[in-house]
């Protein structure tokens, strides 16, 4: 009996998750898997389709593939770079610096403003054919070009703009390297070994765990990427679908063309991208990631 | 390794879980300038001066008690404004009405809309444009035949507005203004380059020579005109010049061979330096009035709504102009003047007779039409069209000058949407991006072009 209150009671304290859960998450899933199957425009109830919309996906309709082309391309090259770039500046603020919360602060903002409105507009007045960059570009006397409606350059500042809010990742790498065992260090010290030495024999090595966590979440993040290209494209993906996010082109297929039923099978089919990616990551994990506590411990 | 490891792979696949129904879900309705295309025929840019101060024309409405409504359109600042205005006065004239308006730009409008429509919570007043059937094939409209003759006045509309929104015999909606597509341009560049205004009676040799002239005159960063390539309303103009139509009936009325003349047209003087570069012109839309290149002095003509000159002229110092669309082998691709936008009541909407009775003010009454203005375009009764004659603008007249040419030049043919216009405005920019930019050859981008827009009428038939 008793026991059976402290379940009620278990469940009672959960209750807020697990209602939000079903009600956000678990109800949505299911109706976008069935409303895949379907050909929904919103206005008139859904109309069973079976796997139709999966079969147009593969066979008949190119912007998809030029989506997935730049989805790829967008996601192999922001969450390297954006990675390298945390780490590196990880390793300057933890040299001991004074004044480190102030710089570790500072250096957090953009994570914060980075997904907002605001800041995507800021992007395309600064990438501009005359805009910040292209002047500053211009002091040393290159001529740059437009870098945001020029089909060649546009992914790159989404890719910017992407490692530019390089916080979030920093701030674990930090916590990361602050855990890292000094007496390993000193070791290495007294055996004369310099710093580049260290950093790819210690540092890098007892941090594998760290960036295996930061890799994973950024990857899924990138893949899910939307806000910028739509405000930088102005919603179009453009030019020439050269900034046409697989989410973006989900939102186009849903909320501008009303293929809701579409872009619901869309949905499934990042959900199944996303998996094997995240899968083949967890899969190379035993190669490369080292935990120095042979993971028996949390 | 194993539990941390176990553990993050759990993360990881909630994370992963939240893709499915994650996604397209943000929105965001600041943003950029989607191209209007031919649905620019339905914005416009603002209205003339307009202040109250006729004589005041009491309604015989039924006193309504209290009603909460909503209404939502898009527009620009200065549209918003006076309809706010209007609202003020319909409201004062009212007691006991309230409407909240929900407004603003075009783009993510429909969006925003239909979104609304799918959730059972959609504004009474819903401001649609040529996509009005759509909405009417769907049921989300509400029937206004029963109100014609009690609370909504129509006498002094011309038939072919009132027609041009009835379906199956009933009336879903009603035109707030008149308006047609146009060339748009800037007179002082024409001046400052030493070359003639354009004739009306101008063919496509003709344009080419303007836009060639004026760019060689002016030297380089000026050029003749926009890449109109990417134009809907251009390109429909174009092959309704050559004897051709974009659409009718549910099939398209051109060829392979309409459209890589068409396209190669515009290469050759994209390829000579006469028209803006496709990087200038992704970054200076034409169709986003605080970025076009008109404005600056730069470009000399693109292609706009013609009530959108509002909007354009207000922001600078150059004189505009209006004009049709070049002549071609079979005359004029004008089509008639059409209604810019249209007012609808939601099937749902729990007030109808204040809702009517509110359009009917739009339309009909003197001080609210005076407010109104010309921000929708031409209003469609003569009465309020006098009121505003006598307090009109130099802009005014431009546009009903041009107005009442298109209605002169434009052939006597019932004008058909093209019916997924957005998706087709879409189309057409990536082909005109692709060639543009290099992406693909003339015939490599037409073959594709031509393959999409009948998958797009395959569609439309299917719905």
């Amino acid at each position: 009996m008793r026991k059976r209150q402290m379940y009620a009671a278990g469940y009672l304290f959960l209750s807020p998750w697990l209602i939000g859960f079903v009600l956000l998450y678990l109800g949505p899933i299911a109706a976008s898997l069935y409303l895949s199957f379907t050909r929904y425009d919103l206005l008139t109830p859904p109309d069973w389709i079976g796997l139709a919309n999966y079969r147009q996906m593969f066979t008949d309709d190119f912007r998809l593939g030029d989506s997935v082309r730049v989805t790829f391309r967008y996601v192999l090259l922001s969450v390297p770079i954006r990675l390298a770039f945390a780490l590196g500046l990880a390793l300057l603020l933890n040299q001991g610096m004074r004044l480190l919360g102030l710089y570790r602060t500072i250096y957090y903002i953009p994570s914060l403003l980075g997904g907002s409105v605001a800041i995507s507009i800021l992007w395309r007045q600064v990438f501009d054919k005359t805009g910040l960059f292209n002047r500053m570009l211009a002091l040393v006397g290159i001529e740059g070009p437009n870098w945001i409606a020029d089909p060649k350059y546009a992914i790159f500042s989404l890719v910017g703009l992407s490692v530019w809010q390089f916080g979030a990742v920093m701030i674990i790498f930090l916590a990361g390297l602050k855990q890292m065992p000094q007496e390993l260090y000193e070791a290495a010290t007294v055996d004369g070994a310099g710093a580049i030495r260290k950093f790819a024999s210690i540092t890098l090595p007892l941090l594998t765990p760290v960036i295996f966590f930061n890799l994973t979440l950024s990857l899924i993040g990138a893949f899910q990427t939307f806000t910028k290209a739509f405000i930088i494209s102005g919603g179009t993906g453009g030019p020439i679908n050269s900034t046409l996010l697989y989410s973006l082109y989900l939102y186009i297929k849903g909320f501008n063309f009303l293929e809701m039923g579409y872009a619901a099978a869309m949905a499934w089919l990042l959900l199944v991208i996303v998996a094997v990616m995240t899968g083949l990551l967890f899969l190379s994990s035993r190669y490369w990631v080292f935990y120095a506590d042979g993971g028996s411990r949390k | 390794m194993k539990r941390s490891s176990a553990l993050a792979l759990l993360f990881a696949l909630v994370l992963l879980l939240a893709t499915a129904c994650g996604g397209g879900g943000s929105k965001n309705n600041s943003g950029g300038d989607a191209n209007g295309g031919s649905e620019a025929t339905a914005q416009s840019g603002g209205g003339s001066n307009a202040s109250a101060g006729n004589a005041a024309e009491d309604k015989p409405a039924e006193k309504p008690q209290n009603a909460d409504l909503r209404m939502s359109w898009w527009g620009s600042e200065e549209r918003h404004e006076k309809t706010l205005k209007a609202i003020e006065l319909f409201e004062l004239k009212n007691p006991g009405v309230k409407i909240t308006g929900e407004y603003s730009g075009f783009d993510g409008y429909m969006d925003k809309l239909n979104t609304q429509i799918a959730a059972g919570n959609a504004p009474d007043l819903i401001q649609l444009g040529g996509n009005i059937k759509e909405y009417v094939d769907k049921g989300a409209l509400l029937d206004l035949s029963p109100y014609v003759g009690s609370i909504l006045n129509l006498d002094d509309f011309n038939g072919g507005l009132v027609k041009s929104a009835t379906f199956d015999g009933k009336l879903y909606g009603v035109t707030l203004g008149v308006s047609s597509s146009a060339i748009l341009y800037n007179a002082s560049m024409f001046e400052r380059a030493g070359v003639p205004l354009p004739s009306p009676d101008w063919n496509y040799d003709d344009f080419k020579s303007i836009v060639t002239q004026i760019s060689e005159k002016l030297g380089k960063g000026y050029y003749g005109s926009y890449d109109l390539s990417s134009d809907a309303a251009t390109f429909g103009s174009f092959l309704g010049a050559h004897g051709k139509e974009l659409y009718r009936d549910g099939e398209r009325h051109f060829e392979r061979e309409d459209a890589i003349q068409w396209f190669t047209m515009w290469d050759e003087l994209r390829k000579a330096g006469v028209i803006v570069p496709p990087d200038m012109q992704v970054a200076n839309p034409p169709s986003a009035v605080d970025k076009s290149l008109i404005l600056q002095g730069k470009v000399a003509i693109q292609s706009a709504a013609a009530s959108q000159i509002y909007g354009y002229q207000e922001l600078t110092q150059d004189l505009l102009g209006l004009t049709v669309y070049p002549n071609g082998p079979a005359g004029s691709g004008m089509i008639p003047p059409i209604s810019g936008q249209y007012m609808t009541v939601s099937a749902n909407t729990e007030h109808p007779e204040v809702a009517v009775s509110f359009i009917n003010f739009m339309v009909n009454d003197l001080e609210g039409g005076v407010i109104l203005g010309n921000s929708r375009g031409v209003p469609p009764a003569g009465k309020i069209r006098d009121a505003l004659a006598a307090q009109s603008t130099p802009v005014d007249k431009v546009l009903y000058d041009y107005i009442s040419l298109v209605s002169d030049v434009a052939p006597p043919v019932e004008y058909q949407q093209f019916p997924l216009d957005n998706e087709f405005t879409k189309l057409l920019q990536l082909t005109s991006e692709k060639i543009a930019f290099g992406a693909a050859s003339i015939d490599a981008a037409v073959d594709e072009f031509m393959n999409e827009v009948d998958k797009l009428l395959e569609k439309a038939r299917a719905q």
